[in-house]
């Protein structure tokens, strides 16, 4: 046994560039498939810490649709024996007094008064300071920019000033911009002692919220509590883990994981490719082994040792690697979002299927050429005919088929998309064919007769080159595929946050808005139109397998602001209005599961209700993770009354004039002044830090590929030395040997990349006019990326190519023919 | 024409250095037809490749047409191979995927001087060397003998002032390999080409003006035709 794997060992050893190679393909497949995981486990990890944050140890917590309401209604539930901690919490806007000059609505913080600053209820990651209930708590963000630290002092204008007694870092709760540009459109957070901010607002027994937990089952408590606030401007929900509406990462490594997908596909092709040959070039060895009395399962065997050889020296390089490419990715990631988010890397789990993946998928590839091994004859071996003539019958159904698959491909259907890869792969050896008669007079115009034999070489091994070609062509289609997604989508983003954004501007108060309020907020000079929003949150609700969720509720009025947008509009508008129904947006519709016309039952503040889900919108808001209502249905069914919200339409732009003139006229109670276009800038940012990534990507794709490219010319290259050998002892100079294989791997490289690029722009052509998708993708070709990859495809080609020609031109002539 | 005085060569190979050419002196005269014979591994094929300026000598000279060649450059040794030389293998070393006139045509092609007269030179010499008809079939489908004319005509394209062979009878039959050598004399005789052969075979020797015994990496004897005993020996040789 000993001897086997000794042999085996020195037979993948013989070759040390190809052994090299394939070792570099399969460590960078392992690696990336790693990574993906480990991210992915990671980012989960991240969201789930902050929910757990947010949601501290909290069970329920009682709100209102007024801001405040008194503390005694919450009375008779402190009472409840079963009622084990408690915290009560008041909301105020208010804003920094600053020695800078900065507007009023960079200023503006939401102060939280909490009654218990240490509370088991509230899970604050304290980095300096103490939690002391004196002084306030401020995110680490907030701290710095304001260039103040623990046991300084922040005022407050109009209000008063306190010490910081404790700075957090980030947090749902106390989640603040970190920049002053930032400030424009969102509001500082901090916290402060209760009594210090009723002390400071004068509200002395309102609360916004009392969020509390129960010992043993609350259930019982939360029905007799959801009944007797019936009627009264309070409701009970539970404290429920879902920030579906503020992330929507989940689309994020559908995305990557098709990259770790990609590039374990490509490895796959260069381990085969490579043990492939390597059994070709061994069949006289096999057969003599075979005729010394082997059997067929021990030869291929011995191909399998060398196969699981290779396969844990490459993952127990690939893993390692793909642990450290996970926290780099991470870092890369989370500095897309706006906060400062810490992370543990989760890498165990990962790891493990890190490594299974990497111990099986060279196996996997390499199956056939096992197989192959062991079915060699060694009649027919010894004998040995010319192996790389295959008949023009099979070439005929192969292009035939490619040509069936591209076809099929045009089919509008999800299968569609490998159908055309696969067709693609079959046509590559006749593109190959194809450019490199094409290309021949201009390779001859720079190479002379070396270009001329190149472009016959290339296709002496077609299926080989050709393969090489696709793989290639294949990651250039699927990643320029992607960044025409990426591209695209804050196009479309953009689109649907105007057309389903309800105006220009959002402005939100603490207390309700007035008739008399509008009609001033009309007269600026600019706005053309204001509408009341009402707004219902957090409402909670279970999903049809019984998971807890939370969302907003928007209410809709026929001829008032169009929040979302759907087929039937006018339609749906009735039927909104007649018995209790929602319209769910996308990702609301798909968390919940069910089907249209089936029933919701929602926790609203006058109780447990169903309505009909009547149907899916396409909304920008919170991501579609919201439903919408009729504004009478949810006034009188619902129970939710007031509006908190204007939307403003401005027919010019002068939103900061208007912006300010808010502040100074509602400065009492305004919360949030937003405008259209810091939505789209906050939710097209994090795209943007996409196609960077994938910007990266692509080249990492690329150089994979051409790590093919350079095994596949090594291969070619070594099959034929005793041919360069007769070429060098003929007079070809080391230079033109060099310029030979040089343009051997450009043609490769080359059919690969613009076979790549019309894959890709047929990939790109059909999901845009797929109904299937509809709208997804508008047809416009990403031209950057695809600069992009012609540069690296030729680069990195050109350097594969290099390698071989190098070590083809460094043999010296007595070797290169002896070979033969 | 070749002049080669006090030629040695070492090989090393790691460790080891391995002496195979210990001092050869050797004049060759144009026009001459030179057989080298000896035991495998006396370092025959050495010489030949160090006269046709494939490999450096370690220590010695090598003048060609009073061109000194042990002295140059890699570079300047390939170009002055391709105007000056012509190679035949004992495993002929075509190229395969090319046509029987392509093959020949190469070291035309390598020096970028395809001309009109040297494209009829190339048609020339596939006849003369009896393949007419047969310029653009593939090598790879020809049989051992003709696939050795190809090297013959493809070693003289380039009009060479030496002609080296090493064992080009080596795979050949009997009757194959006497075709070729009436061909390599033919080519002597007609256009005085100069030869230098290497063989095992003392049948092919015969056909040399001059041979040259070969012992252990130097030259133990010389036979000439116009020697005395040169039929004597020939005869020994052969029974
Ligand atoms: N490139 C080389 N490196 C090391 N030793 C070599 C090399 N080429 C030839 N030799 C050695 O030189 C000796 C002579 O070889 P060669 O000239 O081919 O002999 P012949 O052609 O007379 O049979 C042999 O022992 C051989 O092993
Ligand atoms: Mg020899």
């Amino acid at each position: 046994m000993l001897s086997i794997w000794r042999i085996s060992w020195r037979n993948m050893t013989q070759n040390k560039k190809r052994l090299f190679f394939t070792l570099l393909a399969m460590v960078l497949g392992t690696a990336f498939v790693t990574s993906m995981l480990i991210a992915d486990k990671t980012t989960d990890d991240v969201f789930d810490y902050y929910e757990q944050m947010y949601v501290a140890n909290a069970d329920y917590w009682v709100l209102s649709d007024d801001y405040t309401f008194p503390e005694d209604l919450i009375s008779p539930i402190l009472n409840e024996p079963i009622v084990s901690n408690s915290l009560l919490a008041l909301d105020k806007q208010a804003f920094f007094e600053l020695a800078d000059d900065r507007s009023l609505s960079q200023r503006a913080v939401r102060i939280t008064g909490v009654s218990d600053q240490s509370s088991p209820l509230l899970t604050l990651p304290v980095i300096e300071g103490k939690l002391d209930n004196e002084g306030l708590i401020v995110p680490e963000p907030v701290a710095e920019l304001l260039g103040k630290g623990v046991g300084d002092t922040i005022q407050f204008t109009g209000m008063g000033e306190a010490k910081i007694s404790a700075i957090v870092e980030y947090t749902q709760l106390l989640a603040s911009p970190s920049n002053w540009e930032r400030a424009e459109s969102t509001s500082f957070r901090v916290l402060a002692p209760l009594s210090l901010l009723r002390e400071w607002t004068g509200k002395q027994d309102k609360i916004s919220y009392m969020r509390f937990q129960v010992e043993g089952d609350g259930t019982e408590l939360f029905n007799t509590f959801q009944q007797n606030f019936q009627g009264t401007s309070t409701y009970i929900e539970p404290v429920v883990a879902d920030d579906l509406q503020s992330n929507d990462i989940g689309g994020l490594y559908t995305f990557f994981y098709l990259i770790a997908g990609l590039s374990i596909f490509i490895s796959g092709f260069i381990v085969f490719n490579m043990i492939y040959t390597s059994v070709i070039e061994r069949k006289k060895e096999f057969a003599i082994m075979k005729s010394l009395g082997y059997t067929q399962s021990s030869v291929s065997k011995l191909v399998l040792i060398e196969m699981t050889l290779l396969a844990f020296i490459g993952t127990a390089i690939g893993v390692p690697l793909g642990i450290w490419l996970g926290d780099l990715f991470m870092k890369a990631l989370l500095g897309v979002f706006e906060f400062d988010m810490v992370y543990t890397m989760n890498w165990e789990m990962p790891s493990l299927i890190g490594v299974l993946i990497g111990l099986l998928f060279p196996i996997v590839f390499s199956l056939f050429p096992i197989y192959y091994a062991g079915k060699t004859s060694i009649l027919l071996t010894m004998k040995m005919a010319d192996r790389t003539t295959s008949t023009s019958k099979r070439h005929y159904v192969k292009a035939f088929f490619g040509v069936v698959l591209l076809l099929l491909g045009t089919i509008d259907h999800p299968v569609s998309y490998a159908a055309i890869i696969a067709g693609a792969i079959l046509l590559f050896p006749y593109l190959l064919k194809g450019l490199s008669a094409l290309m021949k007079p201009v390779f001859v115009t720079f190479y002379k007769y070396p270009g001329t034999l190149a472009s016959r070489n290339v296709t002496r091994q077609l299926n080989r080159n050709g393969n090489t070609a696709a793989i290639l062509a294949i990651g250039i289609a699927v990643i320029l595929l992607l960044s025409a997604v990426v591209e695209s989508a804050p196009r479309g983003i953009d689109n649907d946050i105007r057309s389903t954004y309800g105006g220009n501007m959002r402005v939100k108060s603490e207390a309700p808005w007035l008739a008399e309020d509008m009609e001033k907020i009309l007269s600026y000079s600019g706005v053309t139109n204001v509408e009341p929003l009402a707004e219902a949150t957090p409402i909670t609700w279970e999903t049809i397998e019984g998971q807890m969720r939370q969302f907003s509720v928007l209410a809709v009025r026929e001829n008032g602001p169009s929040l979302y947008t759907h087929g039937q509009e006018k339609d749906i508008m009735n039927r909104l209005r007649q018995n209790p129904s929602v319209l769910l947006g996308e990702r609301a519709f798909a968390e919940w599961g069910g089907t249209i016309g089936e029933s919701i039952v929602l926790n609203t503040p006058n109780g447990k209700k169903s309505f009909e889900v009547i149907g899916v919108g396409k909304t920008s808001h919170y991501a579609g993770y919201v439903a919408f209502m009729d504004a009478l249905v949810m006034n009188d069914v619902f129970g939710w009354a007031n509006s908190f919200d204007l939307l403003l339409s401005v027919d010019k732009e002068p939103y900061d004039t208007i912006r300010d003139q808010l502040w100074t006229d509602f400065s009492s109670h305004l919360s949030k002044v937003e405008t259209v276009e810091d939505e789209i800038q906050s939710t097209t940012s994090a795209i943007s830090g996409m196609n960077e990534l994938l910007f990266v990507m692509l080249v990492l794709v690329v150089g994979l590929a051409s790590i093919g490219t350079a095994n596949t010319l090594l291969m070619n290259t070594l099959e034929r030395v005793s041919e360069l050998g007769t070429m060098r002892a003929l007079g070809f100079t080391k230079r033109q040997v060099r310029n030979m294989i040089l343009a051997e791997g450009l043609l490769i490289g080359l059919t690969g990349i613009l076979g790549g690029l019309a894959t890709g722009i047929l990939l790109i052509y059909l999901t845009s006019k797929s109904q299937l998708m509809d709208g997804f993708l508008s047809f416009q070709l990403p031209y950057s990326d695809m600069l992009l990859a012609i540069v690296a495809g030729v680069f990195l080609s050109l350097v594969a190519a290099w390698i071989s020609s190098k070590s083809a031109s460094k043999m010296d002539i007595q070797t290169l023919l002896k070979e033969g | 024409m070749i002049e080669v005085s006090n030629l040695q060569k070492e090989f090393l190979n790691g460790q080891e250095s391995t002496q195979v050419l210990k001092g050869v002196n050797l004049n060759i005269e144009e026009g001459e037809f030179i057989a080298i014979m000896g035991p495998s591994g006396s370092g025959k094929s050495t010489l030949l490749q160090l006269l046709g300026g494939l490999d450096v000598p370690t220590k010695g000279e090598i003048e060609i047409d009073h061109t000194p060649i042990h002295a140059m450059k890699e570079k300047e040794r390939t170009v002055f191979r391709r105007k000056n030389m012509g190679f035949v293998f004992q495993n002929y070393q075509l190229l395969p995927n090319l046509t029987v006139e392509e093959n020949i045509a190469f070291p035309l092609h390598a020096d970028g001087k395809l001309t009109k007269e040297n494209i009829e030179w190339i048609h020339e010499l596939t006849r003369s060397v009896g393949l007419e008809g047969l310029n653009d079939k593939r090598v790879n489908l020809l049989s051992g003998g003709q696939q050795q004319r190809v090297a013959i005509a493809r070693a003289l394209a380039n009009h060479p002032t030496v002609l080296l062979a090493d064992e080009p009878t080596g795979n050949l039959d009997r009757a194959r390999a006497e075709e070729i050598l009436v061909l390599l004399s033919t080519f002597h005789r007609k256009n005085k080409q100069t030869i230098v052969m290497v063989t095992h075979d003392i049948f092919a020797a015969g056909f040399a003006d001059r041979i040259i015994l070969f012992k252990d990496g130097i030259i133990d004897q010389v036979i000439s035709r116009e020697d005395s005993d040169y039929a004597k020996y020939l005869a020994n040789f052969m029974a």
